[in-house]
């Protein structure tokens, strides 16, 4: 699940190699966060959030592939 | 092209399974040879049914026969227009590198979704608008694959959409794609331009506005599409996404 974020994002970014996936599991859930450079947030979240958003929905599909949720946190860079 | 080529298609029914063929090969019906393998079962309201299996061969060019025309008829609710759909293919292009590009970024998503099914690209043409807007199809193909579309095909639209952000930004340039899985778009737009003229009856014996349900862009712009010719009623949509609907009312006379 993590490769797929990672991919879209990597994808996505001007700036690949500041691209950070980490997973967790919390309880039952999958938490997914994301980290890419300040000047990428906008490529990966996208107007409204539609990116970040169409990213949800192909992660909900891979975990729900192997029976589990998963959610997708974008994090601000410090 | 090579005239021995055969293409194997299923689909829920023996007509799908020959238009899709033909879309993918991009060729007529008459330059094809249809072997219908299984005429497939519909079983109850399409579940549990078998899918229908047809072999397309390609004939010599130019060698019509005309002995093998395809007989089986499927019952359809209301035949609309008997016109191709939306696409008229121009050819197949094979070592494209932006085909093969598009399919290996398409390939790679549903393999990180773990989404088993084989990808192809081809180049399309809309006919239906003006200047013919020219886009690539990108195909999927497999089993159980209602998955990839989704609820108000939320998933196949979060996957066209993410792959064409990639592909754009690939090529530095805008390309219009459009995913289908298993025929379900063009199925879709039949099924969207029927409840449009049966929405539009029924906008005119009612005299009320009739308000269809929330869909996505693509989706409401058949409905406009189909209507737009219609002399007695008018299509707007209304509302914010991802809840905006299409409605239908009466042209009013004045």
């Amino acid at each position: 699940m993590k490769d797929l974020v990672e991919y879209i994002a990597c994808s996505l970014v001007e700036n690949p190699k500041q691209v950070r996936v980490n997973q967790e599991r919390v309880g039952g859930r999958i938490q997914i966060s994301l980290q890419v450079a300040r000047d990428d947030m906008g490529r990966i979240i996208g107007k409204s959030g539609r990116v970040a958003n169409a990213m949800r929905v192909l992660l909900r599909v891979a975990a729900a592939r192997e029976n589990k949720q998963a959610s997708l946190d974008v994090i601000e860079p410090r | 092209m090579d005239e021995k080529t055969t293409l194997e298609m299923i689909a829920p029914t023996v007509e799908e399974a020959i238009e899709r063929g033909l879309d993918q090969l991009g060729l007529p019906r008459d330059a094809v040879d249809i072997e219908v393998m299984d005429s497939g079962n519909k079983g109850l309201f399409g579940l549990g049914g078998r899918q229908a299996r047809v072999r397309l061969t390609l004939l010599p060019y130019g060698i019509h026969d005309s002995n093998k025309k395809e007989t089986t008829t499927v019952p359809e609710l209301k035949p609309i227009k008997q016109e191709p759909v939306i696409t008229a293919p121009t050819k197949v292009d094979y070592n494209d590198p932006v085909l093969d590009l598009v399919s290996n970024v398409v390939r790679e998503l549903l393999e990180k979704m773990k989404v088993n099914a084989t990808v192809s690209a081809s180049y399309q043409t809309n006919k239906e608008i003006e200047g013919e807007e020219k886009f690539i199809l990108v195909d999927i193909q497999g089993q159980d694959l209602s998955i990839l579309i989704g609820k108000r095909s939320e998933t196949l639209n979060a996957l066209q959409y993410i792959t064409s952000l990639i592909l754009n930004k690939e090529l530095g340039r805008w390309q219009p794609i459009i995913i289908d899985v298993q025929g379900y778009r063009n199925r879709r737009e039949r099924q969207l331009r029927q409840m449009a003229r049966r929405m539009a009856d029924q906008a005119l014996q009612s005299g009320r506005r009739q308000v269809l349900e929330p869909m996505p862009a693509n989706e409401r712009r058949y409905i406009h599409l189909e209507l737009r010719d219609h002399p007695d009623v008018i299509t707007e949509s209304t509302g914010e996404e991802p809840n905006r609907k299409v409605t239908i009312s009466k042209r009013s006379n004045n």
